[in-house]
């Protein structure tokens, strides 16, 4: 093929995927124009439409999932330089670093370790433990907000960091999203291959961040490759090139590779295949035992998962947080969530935030924090944005009676019975008359609590003056539910005045 | 002797102008002007119309904005509901008002509150934002504390320090545009509650009681005029409204350079609908910071 289009390809994805970045922490910023953005770029991603597809929840997550899994197949792990935030960032990173002081990369060889970490976190997430996953999907690496001594951060320093020094080890070592296209990538129709004209310079290798290119005997390891193309830039003759699989030589390596290591490896089951083999240079003897401690491994964590499952519902906080308002219950928010943090960025009252407490499984889910603000009752961006069905979508007239908590009152800390202030702050921005001012026992205009028509938005909390801790508070419903009855709505005509003017 | 006896003669006098009348010297230069009323009321269907025919009683906006001064109007725009809840200022009266204002000479005007609801949702979801961008005015943020000085309240007793929006201190002109509704806490809100919009820390308000620390605003600054969006009239549910709340079919505009004079006839239409008075009225008059006995004042009442 000629130079041209391969030029015109790396640039092309350098360009719109740097766009897309842009524009998506743009959004990140400024939430009140743009949210929808971040919504959309959400919903886009690979990684998090898993949470919607793995419950069925969405046919738009199901057609998605199928087009990315077609388009794999066709032309390989498009998806990883391109639309990828955190894959676009790291090739920044690169282009920084070959700018600053170019490093020279080897090929490695293939690993079963590799695939060790996703593997692991990828099945936790299906057995409903998504916490590990939550940390290593690379959108929500990108856009998670700090918890728990920032652990998001420094996974994050940790991916860019790897790109300055060791390329994309980050997509092929730990990125849960990067071993299902690994596993699509095996056999694509369009791959890059090696031309017979090659020269054998060793630039491509030299460049290859993936450490997956030999142009010697090794050739093209497609499955490894995210396509950042940094290859055909190398390339002085325009040898390498995307060629159309020949069906037999698809993924198998070079014929010299595999008379060199004795065997040749195509026969192996997809999925055991999957975790790839060991390096050809080990022993036969180690390569088995590695096998089977990798069966050992994927075994016992499916025997833990369901017992991490279950311990994550038992271990539930004291007090049951607020939960964000469709999340149903903490089982179907620990097993849906992959704390990209959407919700907690798009809030508009800064009302929610990632949990510091509350256990393993709560840790860095988004809830409700009435003392930073309330649930805005005409709001449900958080349920809109949430890209894996751990939020459902819940319209505005749903949410005037989804109920997400209960208001609690101590009256005898109110400032009201206590020093005979006149307040009712609590009432003022109540939206359904949970609370109202009504007369009480002290004699005077008193918080009254009708708490079958509170939905828990907080706002009486935010708004009672009372500090640090206020005397009317809410409590997060264990099963978010829907109110028995509609909330009235008067359908009256306006009351007539008696005189023209009362005064 | 002679020219120590003319300075005390001065300061006596400046002291006399500054403190003689409750309305402060302008209000006194006022009323020798000409017989304006106190307070007027409207009545009809068009709430541009009615503040029109008010103004035109009062002698005309130019009467309070001189050329080339600065102008605040400051609408309740706290709820992020639409405008048929009537929980905020009507977006056609505020229009009006802002156009007027640029149309007597006012160089600049303009329009923010410290909501009760998410700020940026109640601006565009009240229409008022929207309204006074079109009418020519600049839309000011008021959700961060970056934007408000803490001043020393002269003379009060509970809100000593207070801290007050940047542009409220600074504009030469304030109209006060209140929308007359129900509220859980204070009773009642209109122009002199409406004046929370221009404090940060509203928490200490409540902490201090409504009715006490409320006229208390009016001790920093008064607003020139005050224009009570009495068009209808939330009587239950209030201030944010809920579905089952009911309304007065008022259709009444108020106007008056007093803050306190407009929240007694506000409390006169809520009291003719059954709904308590609120305390903060009559405390503000006690403690001189405007007239809440009608009867005294001159009060011309119109139907447009």
């Amino acid at each position: 093929m000629a130079r041209r289009p391969a030029r015109f390809l790396r640039w092309g994805r350098a360009i719109a995927g740097s766009a897309l970045l842009a524009a998506l922490v743009l959004s990140f910023y400024f939430p009140d124009s743009s949210w929808r953005f971040a919504q959309y770029f959400a919903k886009a991603q690979f990684g998090q439409i898993l949470g919607a597809v793995v419950s069925l929840g969405s046919a738009a997550s199901l057609a998605l999932f199928l087009f990315y899994a077609l388009l794999t197949k066709v032309w390989g792990r498009v998806f990883c330089s391109f639309l990828c935030p955190l894959g676009v960032a790291m090739e920044l990173v690169g282009l920084l670093r070959q700018k600053a002081r170019p490093l020279k990369f080897r090929r490695s060889p293939r690993s079963f370790w590799r695939a060790l970490i996703p593997a692991l976190a990828l099945f936790l997430f299906l057995m409903g433990v998504t916490l590990p996953f939550g940390l290593l999907e690379p959108f929500s690496v990108f856009s998670s907000k700090s918890f728990w001594l920032d652990v998001p951060g420094l996974v994050l320093a940790l991916a860019l960091a790897l790109a300055y020094f060791k390329g994309r080890a980050f997509c092929n070592c730990l990125c849960p999203v990067g071993l299902i296209f690994k596993i699509l990538a095996r056999k694509t129709r369009y791959r890059l291959e090696v031309g017979p004209q090659c020269p054998r310079c060793g630039r491509c290798e030299a460049a290859c961040p993936c450490h997956c290119l030999d142009p010697g005997e090794g050739g093209v390891e497609y499955e490894r490759c995210v396509l950042c193309l940094r290859c055909l830039k190398a390339c002085p003759n325009g040898s390498l090139a995307f060629r159309r699989s020949a069906p037999a030589q698809s993924h198998s390596p070079s014929p010299a590779l595999a008379r060199a290591s004795g065997s040749a490896p195509t026969s192996t089951p997809a999925l055991a295949s999957a975790f790839a083999s060991a390096p050809a240079s080990f022993p036969l003897a180690r390569r088995s035992f590695l096998r089977q401690a990798a069966l050992v491994a994927v075994a016992g964590a499916a025997i833990a998962a369901p017992e991490l499952t279950r311990a994550q519902t038992i271990l539930v906080p004291d007090e049951t947080p607020i939960l964000p308002p469709g999340a149903l219950s903490l089982a179907h928010l620990n097993a849906h969530c992959s704390l990209c943090h959407g919700c907690v960025r798009v809030c508009p009252n800064g009302a929610l935030r990632p949990a510091t407490r509350g256990g393993i499984s709560l840790i860095g889910k988004p809830v409700l924090d009435p003392y930073r603000g309330f649930c805005q009752y005409d709001c449900v961006r958080c349920a809109e944005i949430c890209p894996t069905n751990a939020l459902l979508g819940i319209s505005v007239e749903m949410k005037h009676y989804w109920r997400i908590g209960l208001v609690h009152l101590r009256r005898k800390e109110c400032i009201v019975v206590k020093n005979g202030t006149r307040c009712g702050a609590c009432a003022e921005l109540c939206p359904t008359g949970a609370a109202r001012m009504e007369m009480g026992p002290s004699g005077r205009e008193e918080p009254t609590l009708y708490r079958p028509l509170c939905i828990g938005c907080g706002a009486c909390q935010k708004a009672c003056p009372v500090r640090p801790v206020s005397p009317i508070w809410v409590v997060g419903r264990k099963y978010q539910d829907a109110m028995a009855s509609r909330p009235i709505q008067n359908h009256g005509a306006d009351i007539a005045m008696t005189e023209d003017f009362p005064f | 002797m002679k020219r120590r006896d003319f300075l005390k003669g001065c300061a006596g006098g400046a002291l006399a102008l500054g403190l003689g009348s409750p309305f402060g010297n302008i209000g006194a230069a006022l009323a020798q002007e000409a017989p304006f009323p106190d307070l007027v009321a409207a009545r009809g269907e068009n709430l541009p119309r009615m503040f029109d025919a008010a103004l035109t009683a009062l002698g005309g906006l130019s009467r309070f904005i001189q050329k080339g001064q600065t102008v605040l109007v400051k609408p309740n725009m706290g709820w992020a509901v639409t405008p048929d809840k009537a929980a905020n200022t009507n977006p056609e009266l505020l229009s009006h008002i802002v156009k007027n204002a640029l149309n007597v000479g006012a160089s600049r005007v303009y329009v923010f509150d410290n909501t009760c609801d998410n700020w940026a949702s109640s601006y565009r979801d009240s229409g008022l934002e929207a309204a006074a961008k079109d009418a020519g005015a600049t839309v000011a943020p008021a959700h961060d504390s970056g934007s408000f000085q803490e001043v020393v309240n002269p003379g009060a007793l509970y809100l000593k320090e207070v801290e007050l929006h940047e542009l409220y201190l600074e504009a030469d002109v304030i109209i006060n545009v209140p929308v007359l509704k129900h509220h859980g806490g204070a009773k009642m809100t209109a122009a002199m509650k409406n004046l929370m919009g221009v404090v940060w820390s509203r928490g200490s308000l409540h902490w201090s009681g409504l009715d006490e620390s409320v006229p208390e605003l009016l001790l920093y600054k008064k607003p020139t005029l005050n224009v009570v969006d009495a068009m209808r009239v939330m009587l239950t549910g209030g201030p944010r409204g809920r579905g089952d709340s009911q309304y007065l079919a008022c259709r009444t505009l108020i106007a008056s350079a007093d803050a306190v004079a407009c929240d007694s006839a506000c409390a006169a239409i809520m009291a003719s609908a059954g709904i308590a008075q609120p305390g903060y009225v009559f405390n503000a008059s006690q403690r001189g910071l405007g007239v809440s006995d009608l009867a005294t004042l001159n009060v011309q009442r119109l139907t447009v």
